[in-house]
């Protein structure tokens, strides 16, 4: 393989795992702007959503789309509960209200693994075949997911934007006091927001399913790295974490391709203290006061 | 008797009790989980020791991972005797960990937490990867035991002795600590830092010795660890290990001293309770870190204060 | 007041634990990992434990010296790490008082245990691969199934002269049993004239494999090899090698994975790949034990899991030979005087002396196998010296 042809292969990699790491990264973000919660059971939620898509469209052989609107709505509803019966608790304690989602994580993983066993499965792909443009070869499966995930935020974006709850989402992050004097009911808000941003995970995790594996282990790796792009981008701002995760894609892609998997992974760390300590409220993010 | 009476009673009671207990049991795997529980209190405490000026370390198990593994090559490099690499190991580990608290302490709250993690990653990449002096991920193999006087440690009986003393030193030397002038100063920190700063106290000072303190004892502790085991290797202390620590101090108490030490005498024998629950021993050890944060905020700790303060409620009005 | 609350729980822990001991039962151990990402190792050891009691105590107990004994699993999880593995042997050895012990599974948890296991004279059957788990020192310290420095030599040399490849690229996890693998198959690789022209490590938590085999295919490879992977990985590697275009052949020199690989896979993609088949899956034992097993536990069977049935056979010879269920000392002996014992696996023997000066290897036959149309098709079949 020649120089142009790596650097292709490269690119449309990266992208498909950016655009994971952006999915990833915008409900964890979205929680922690409005809610200040730091949710260390993230993965669990996408690992809960690789094994609806694993049931609904492996198992059942229903539509893949239908696949990932029962992993959003039932991984939804599921993380509003959640949010009702442990998280809200602890509304003024960050440090407690973390350690509280490392306890949900370890029951939602050893829950799992007790339901589903802990062998890895394997999903079908969604489409067959690669698409060769001269030198270069794309698998489809990996073009749907960018199309797939680009299409998501799209979606979510209009719902933040132009509804009256996303509206009222966008108002509690900016300033819950105001947000609850124009008598924008914060109760109600948390769980939705909360549902909504693990209902992103569940919808990462689906998409990434046939391309990955299906395991109760799955979810640490992109909490790890839902991490690193919201502090690349700034803990709390949405166009950050959709930025950090494209960038860190990307940036992951061509090191791992150029210099190997040490390179890719140290680099991705360093990268990430360095941005922690000179810049703590990330690319886009803003300064707190 | 007054409370502090009662509590000097209670501790010299314990140390007695903690001194005779291997002759209290012959069998070893007794003993053995003494050991864990008894340098599990370590951790648990140091790392208490950091959450008292109000941060949360999510790389202690990495500290005690530097500790170990430079109190093992010490031993097996340069021959330097444990109980000496242990000390040693705790220094530096402290001294590394000034260094960069100096830098990191700048951040608070779920921004220190943060770094902290990433702090433990980066530490558990090296030691995957620097195989020619770790040895990669197969470990170290054979690290020589305690010695004293010649004498080598390996029984669980005598290590348990240099387990204890090395507990109660830690015990006292916090005690003490958050007794002094030192101990204010932390506490006021994490009540308020901004008050605490504009009340003249140099917050950053206080955090990286804070930092730098607890660090250093879970290096040694960690070293400590490794001269029991014998064994180390990337996997021995990982981010699931500062997980644990910080369950411990939690399902304690976070507020006291004792806590700590109550987390880790509960939690250690555990799992040995739940012995062929395997998949289920996790979920209940979530399911009682989630319960004591809900409805026990103060730990097991709390316990004892709550029935002393209703016998109290009880005893006025006669 | 923690040293209250431990004496006071630990009995209490026991007593759930452990039903009263009868007169005429004889406890076997396991020490594996039952949670977390190693369970299925776990699994496959537990499992022969349980089978190979159900089949004595079918017969209505094991006898020896003249006295029936029932077989009673008790099994403790290592969570695959050193100092569980170490509470675990130390509960089995002291509290337990067991002298047999199936596991541990990985080479920390074997390392950690050792010294605890030979200080007390129990046996010990390991899947931990590393060298130093069979050594002279260790006299009780027994390892049923085959660690690569033993059958990469024979089966790599098989495959370069069938094949004929001269680069060959690789890719594998950045732990113990992938740094040892990639070790021991560049030496052999090496010895028969090819050479590993792009060897990279990968952590574990990577899932996605496609930049750094895109890094690999750059280097022009003739043959790719798939050993030190855990199965899902390596069906993940064939996966997205085939997607990135390449067609040459895929080798999987060590660990039974063919299952894993064609589910993941797929059976288009799994031409041409030639894999290490550590037993025959074509052989009515086998087939039997994999059907028991399967009834049994709703899991696949991972082949390791016969070997140390295979292992517990010897063992029950031995005890019912040297009349003794408790002098290991005798036992041992017994068991390494067995020669062309008829096991699940086929006859088998000890081996290990040359390269561990310690013959406590169990010597079994593996075979290589060819993937076609989904289904492994063994081509050759392979003793420690030699495949044909």
């Amino acid at each position: 393989m020649d120089y142009p042809t790596l650097l292709a292969q490269a690119t449309v990699n990266g992208l498909v795992i950016g655009t994971m790491y952006m999915l990833m990264a915008v409900g964890f973000t979205l929680v922690f702007g409005i809610m200040r919660v730091v949710n260390f059971a993230h993965g669990e939620f996408y690992m809960l959503g690789t094994f609806v898509a694993f049931f609904t469209y492996a198992q059942w052989e229903l539509p893949f789309i239908v696949a990932l609107a029962a992993a959003a709505l039932c991984i939804g509803i599921l993380g509003a509960l959640v949010e009702r019966a442990v998280i809200q608790p602890f509304r003024t304690d960050e440090l407690s209200g973390m350690i509280a989602t490392l306890a949900v994580s370890v029951i939602i993983q050893n829950g799992a693994v007790l339901a589903w066993g802990p062998t890895p499965r394997s999903m079908p792909n969604v489409i067959d075949g690669v698409l060769t443009i001269g030198p270069f070869t794309f698998p489809w499966s990996r073009l749907l997911v960018i199309a797939a995930a680009a299409l998501i935020f799209a979606a979510f974006w209009f719902f933040i934007q132009r509804t009256r709850i996303g509206r009222a989402m966008r108002a509690v992050a900016q300033d819950t006091e105001t947000a609850l004097i124009q008598g924008i009911r914060v109760n109600t808000i948390y769980p939705i927001a909360f549902g909504m941003s693990v209902a992103l995970a569940a919808l990462a995790g689906a998409l990434m399913a046939p391309i990955f594996s299906v395991s109760p282990f799955v979810g640490l790796t992109p909490m790890l790295k839902a991490f690193v792009v919201v502090i690349l981008g700034g803990l709390g701002s949405v166009p950050g974490a959709v930025v950090g995760g494209l960038l860190l894609g990307l940036i992951e892609s061509f090191t791992a391709t150029l210099f190997g998997s040490l390179v890719a992974d140290i680099l991705q760390l360093l990268l990430v203290i360095l941005i922690l300590l000179v810049r703590p409220w990330g690319l886009l993010g803003q300064k707190e006061a | 008797m007054s409370r502090k009476t009662l509590g000097y009673a209670a501790a010299a009671a314990g140390l007695v009790l903690a001194i005779a207990v291997p002759q209290l049991t012959a069998n070893q795997f007794y003993l053995h989980l003494a050991n864990l529980a008894l340098l599990n209190a370590i951790f648990a405490m140091s790392l208490g020791l950091i959450a008292a000026v109000g941060q949360l370390s999510l790389g202690h198990a990495a500290f005690a991972a530097i500790g170990a593994y430079l109190s093992a090559l010490g031993a097996m490099q340069l021959k330097i005797p444990p109980i000496l690499g242990i000390v040693l190991a705790g220094l530096v580990t402290g001294l590394l960990a000034a260094a960069l608290g100096r830098v990191i302490l700048r951040l608070r709250g779920v921004y220190f937490v943060l770094v902290t993690f990433l702090v433990g990653q980066v530490c558990t990449l090296v030691a995957l990867n620097w195989e020619s002096v770790t040895r990669g991920a197969n470990g170290l193999v054979g690290i020589p035991p305690i010695r004293v006087f010649d004498q080598a440690l390996g029984s669980r009986a005598y290590f348990y002795y240099a387990a204890l003393t090395a507990f109660a030193t830690v015990f006292v030397f916090i005690w003490a600590l958050m007794r002094s002038q030192y101990g204010r100063a932390f506490r006021s920190i994490a009540e308020n830092i901004q008050l605490a700063e504009s009340s003249g106290i140099d917050t950053s000072r206080y955090q990286v010795i804070a930092f730098a303190l607890g660090s250093g004892i879970a290096g040694a502790a960690g070293a400590a660890m490794a001269h029991y085991i014998r064994y180390i290797s990337p996997d021995t202390f990982t981010f699931h290990d500062s997980v644990a620590y910080i369950t411990m101090l939690v399902v304690g108490g976070r507020q006291t001293l004792v806590g700590g030490v109550l987390g880790a005498a509960f939690l250690t024998p555990l799992p040995e309770l739940l012995r062929g629950l395997e998949g289920v021993q996790h979920i209940i050890y979530g399911a009682i870190l989630l319960g004591v944060l809900l409805f026990l905020p103060g730990g097991l700790a709390s316990i004892g204060k709550r029935v002393l303060r209703r016998k109290k409620g009880v005893e006025t009005p006669t | 007041m923690k040293r209250l609350l431990t004496a006071a729980l630990l009995p209490a822990a026991c007593a759930i634990a452990i039903p009263a001991a009868q007169a005429e039962t004889l406890k076997i151990g396991v020490l594996a990992t039952l949670s977390g990402a190693g369970t299925a190792w776990g699994m496959s050891m537990q499992g022969a434990a349980d089978l190979a009691a159900e089949d004595v105590n079918g017969k209505g107990g094991l006898e020896v010296g003249g006295k029936k004994y029932k077989i009673e699993v008790v099994a403790y999880d290592d969570k695959y790490k050193a100092s569980d593995a170490l509470t675990a042997i130390n509960r089995l050895a002291f509290d337990d008082r067991i002298k047999f012990v199936v596991g541990p599974v990985g080479s920390a948890p074997a390392l950690a245990i050792l010294p605890v296991s030979t200080e007390n004279k129990v046996i010990t059957m390991t899947m931990g691969f590393t060298p130093k788990a069979l050594s002279p020192d260790y006299k009780y310290s027994f390892r049923p199934v085959l660690p690569s420095d033993v059958f990469s030599d024979p089966q790599i040399k098989w495959v370069v002269e069938k094949l004929g490849g001269k680069r060959i690229g690789g890719l594998f996890p950045n732990d113990e049993s992938g740094q040892q693998v990639a070790a021991a198959n560049e030496k052999a690789y090496e010895a028969v004239g090819a050479k590993f022209v792009a060897k990279e490590f990968f952590e574990r938590e990577r899932v996605d494999f496609v930049p750094l085999l895109t890094r690999v295919l750059a280097q022009k490879i003739d043959a790719f090899e798939l050993d030190g992977n855990s199965p899902q990985t390596a069906g993940l590697l064939v996966k997205q090698l085939r997607e990135l275009g390449f067609k040459g052949p895929i080798i999987r020199t060590g660990g039974d994975a063919t299952a894993d690989i064609v589910k993941i896979a797929g059976k288009e993609a799994t031409e041409n790949v030639y894999v290490h088949q550590p037993i025959d899956l074509s052989s009515p034992a086998i087939q039997q034990y994999t059907k028991r097993f399967e009834d049994k536990y709703k899991i696949p069977l991972n082949a390791f899991s016969p070997f140390f049935y295979a292992n517990l056979q010897m063992l029950f010879e031995a005890m019912r030979k040297a009349g003794t269920v408790s002098d290991t000392d005798k036992i041992r002996d017994a068991m390494l005087a067995l020669k062309d014992f008829d096991t699940v696996l086929g006859k088998v023997n000890w081996t290990g002396q040359a390269q561990w000066k310690s013959n406590q290897q169990l010597d079994a036959p593996f075979y290589v196998a060819l993937i076609k149309n989904g289904a492994p098709v063994v081509v050759a079949k392979c003793t420690p010296a030699k495949c044909e």
